[in-house]
């Protein structure tokens, strides 16, 4: 079919073959190059824009070394973004940070996440940072828990100590934020369990906030009747046991900390605290672990005598034993007499009379003293005023300081005091104290002393002086006198005695020599008598004997003996 | 003899009668230069011109798909110049803190610091010449390909200037392989090459390729219709 056709068509028609080649669009090869670098170009630019995560905004109050370019987003030490730019907010008031996270990091960006700028810290309690102090400040992250995901987003001021730890977080009340700070370590038995968080003024500006972090499993330790206590620096007490100097641990002496714990009274009622439970943040421990006061009355005095060195708070005691305190010292202002007197109130803690007894009857004790009616206890103080002599005294605790407290004691002696027991707060009777009393017979004696006629006994005392001065002259004559008259004469007469000594003397010597002489008779004789009285004695005892056994025998005459 | 004339003409009579030369070339007579040597001979074959007698480089009237090639050339090494340009071209580390530079960072980093001189040396060689290089190299294909006759001359002393700049521009490259080479004092210090080194020192090449590729004798064959193949 094909040559047949072939030989029917006209060989004009044909079109005579070409000495050169048609030119065809000819696309040499080497496009390949542009082709290759744009393909090369293009992988580049995908990669890059597939690694690239959102651009985020941080606003922040001040730039803080944050560069553009140069400062990354960490999170676990990991770069997770890379600040593009740093700009001022339209009103000039803010910094506006754009950063461009990584793509692997972008689902982090949840409305709760948290940036702040870490910068080198350097405190008592630690450093922190120091790497910045090479590569610069970077931004700190802290993923959040929402799934919403945010582009802007406001940076803390402080970094958040806590960041994933497990444990939990408390509020603490406190009056002041003393030398407790971020990151001021938090003890439980000195070891350190947590850190402040943060703190904050309370609304009313009264009181400081303070956020704590307890790492858990130390969480648990804290329950609804824990007591935290601020131990900064150096806690001393000075008082009847002796010196006392509490501490936790150096780091707590220099940066300040905060201890808890659980008071032994209250160990039963504990339950574990919930997460952010608020409590009262005490000034020390002995106030922290203080047991509450159960029941306490207010008894008002009126001292006669200077409070000075009475000071609210100081103790009030009853045998020695603290049953209470001074809450109030003033003065008050008689009308009727018109005269001022200290007017001291004092809290009475009943269950503490019974402080010695164990923990549990103390508390029934003092139940049961609070369970007594309201007249019974009336009637039972009556009695023991009135009866017993109980009475309110101002005593020195301190001679050093000159601290006073008011001792309650007995006295049967004192006089009889009128109580109006129906006012309240009661008045209860006082006697002067201690010092007041002896300062009272100074006076007395100071004031005797005063009325003494001192003048007419100093008159009286020259006088006689005069006249004592007189006799001495005269006497002073009479020795002369003597001296000049009478002491020849007795020298003369002294001779004489003398003479008359010797005399003597030589008398004795010539008796002694004529009656001892061994060839005098007289000695001989001198014997003989002697000898004969001594015989003359022994018959009249004999007779004597004889007359008291028979008296008779004065009448009858000897009787023979049979 | 024609070659003698063209080169008298210029030489002696200056802009003016250049014009009326430029309506002669060898192409045009249907003779062959060649392109090592300058030796003008007579094509063995339209097609096929053969080889030099006197060097043995292979004839050409013009260079086959000059323009093609050099259009392909120009683009590849626009293409590279962004890049170039955005990715960084260093990576300086200094104590742990990894500093990438662009060429255009690095000219602010040192215009910002207070050399401004060096700022501009950095930002002639390898901002300005690279682009200006492209930029003529297109403004020699656009005029060519359109026809002009206008500054045939001028356009001419460009190309020259694009072909010697060219050798130079490989300067920044050099730096930069010295400087890599040379700073690693880790952990103080060090530099790494960026992949913008890599486009750089693509852009000059390419530039280069595309300036050698082009042939400029199709500067002057704009008007005088010749039946030798080009484009």
């Amino acid at each position: 079919m094909e040559p047949r056709m072939a030989e029917e068509l006209d060989q004009d028609d044909l079109p005579k073959a070409a000495v050169t080649r048609r030119k065809r669009l000819r696309i040499s090869v080497i496009w390949v190059i542009p082709v290759l670098a744009a393909l090369v170009a293009i992988g580049i630019a995908i990669q890059r824009l597939r690694a690239e995560g959102p651009t985020i905004t941080i606003v922040m109050h001040e730039a803080n070394g944050v560069e553009a370019g140069k400062t990354f987003i960490r999170y676990k030490d990991v770069r997770i973004g890379l600040v593009s730019a740093v700009e001022l907010s339209e009103d000039y008031s803010k910094v506006l940070v754009k950063a461009k996270i990584a793509k692997h990091a972008a689902g982090l960006m949840v409305s709760d996440a948290k940036f702040w700028v870490v910068e080198p810290r350097i405190s008592l309690s630690g450093v922190s940072g120091l790497s910045t102090l090479l590569s610069g400040n970077y931004i700190g992250f802290q993923a959040g828990k929402s799934s919403e995901t945010q582009s802007l987003f406001f940076a803390l001021e402080e970094p958040p100590i806590i960041t994933d730890q497990p444990g939990r977080q408390f509020v603490l009340k406190a009056p002041t934020l003393g030398s407790i700070g971020i990151g001021t370590p938090i003890y439980y038995r000195r070891l350190t369990v947590g850190q402040v968080a943060g703190y904050s003024l309370t609304p009313d500006g009264q009181s400081v906030l303070l956020t704590v972090f307890v790492n858990a499993p130390y969480d648990k330790y804290v329950t609804t009747e824990t007591r935290f206590w601020s131990v900064s620096g150096v806690e001393i007490s000075l008082n009847a046991d002796g010196l006392r100097v509490r501490t936790e641990s150096v780091a707590a002496l220099l940066a300040g900390g905060i201890a808890f714990d659980l008071p032994e009274f209250a160990r039963a009622g504990a339950t574990p605290a919930l997460a952010n439970a608020e409590f009262t943040l005490y000034r020390y421990r002995a106030i922290a672990m203080k047991e509450p006061t159960l029941m306490e009355r207010r008894f008002v005095l009126y001292f006669n005598e200077s409070v000075r060195g009475l000071s609210v708070g100081a103790p009030v005691t009853l045998y020695g034993m603290q049953v209470g305190e001074v809450t109030e010292v003033g003065l008050t202002f008689n009308q009727k007499t018109v005269s001022f007197r200290p007017r001291v109130v004092v809290t009475f803690l009943p269950e503490r009379v019974v402080a010695d007894l164990p923990t549990g009857e103390r508390t029934r004790a003092g139940k049961s003293l609070a369970e007594l009616p309201a007249e019974d206890r009336m009637q039972m103080l009556r009695r023991v005023v009135e009866d017993q002599g109980l009475r309110a005294q101002l005593r020195t605790g301190s001679y050093l300081t000159g601290e006073l407290y008011v001792a309650f004691e007995y006295f049967p002696d004192a006089p009889k005091a009128k109580v109006d027991w129906a006012k309240d707060p009661l008045e209860l009777p006082v006697v002067p104290g201690a010092l007041a009393s002896i300062e009272a017979k100074l006076n007395s004696v100071l004031s005797k002393v005063d009325q003494l006629p001192l003048d007419s006994i100093s008159r009286d005392l020259r006088t006689a002086l005069a006249s004592l001065n007189q006799t001495l002259k005269d006497a002073s004559t009479l020795v002369n006198r003597v001296d000049t008259q009478w002491v020849p004469e007795g020298t003369k007469t002294l001779e004489d005695l003398r003479r008359a000594i010797g005399d003597a003397n030589i008398a004795v010597k010539n008796a002694d020599a004529t009656l001892f002489s061994r060839d005098s008779a007289t000695p001989q004789d001198l014997r003989d008598t002697l000898q004969e009285v001594t015989r003359a004695a022994r018959s009249i005892r004999v007779l004597m004997d004889y007359l008291e056994r028979h008296p008779d025998a004065l009448i009858r005459g000897k009787t023979e003996t049979k | 003899m024609k070659q003698q004339g063209i080169a008298g003409a210029m030489q002696a009579q200056g802009i003016a009668d250049a014009r009326k030369a430029e309506a002669v070339s060898a192409a045009s007579v249907g003779l062959v230069s060649c392109e090592a040597c300058q030796l003008l001979s007579r094509p063995a074959n339209v097609h096929e011109p053969g080889y030099c007698r006197r060097c043995g480089e292979k004839l050409e009237f013009r260079r086959p798909r000059s323009i093609q090639h050099t259009w392909a050339l120009v683009v590849a090494a626009a293409i590279c110049y962004i890049p170039a340009n955005a990715l960084p071209v260093f990576t300086t580390t200094t104590l742990g803190e990894e500093e990438p530079d662009t060429i255009l960072s690095g000219v602010a980093f040192l215009y910002t610091s207070g050399s401004w001189p060096l700022a501009l040396i950095v930002l002639v060689a390898s901002v300005m010449i690279p682009l200006g290089k492209l930029a003529a190299l297109a403004y020699l294909l656009i005029t060519v390909q359109r026809g002009s006759v206008a500054n045939n001359r001028e356009r001419t002393q460009l190309y020259r200037i694009v072909e010697f700049i060219g050798r130079w521009s490989m300067l920044d490259v050099f730096v930069a392989a010295f400087t890599v080479a040379l700073v690693q004092l880790a952990p103080l210090t060090s530099v790494a090459p960026g992949a913008g080194v890599l486009f750089f020192a693509a852009v000059v090449v390419l530039t280069m390729l595309a300036a050698e590729t082009f042939d400029a004798r199709l500067i002057w064959d704009a008007g005088v219709r010749h039946g030798a193949p080009h484009g």
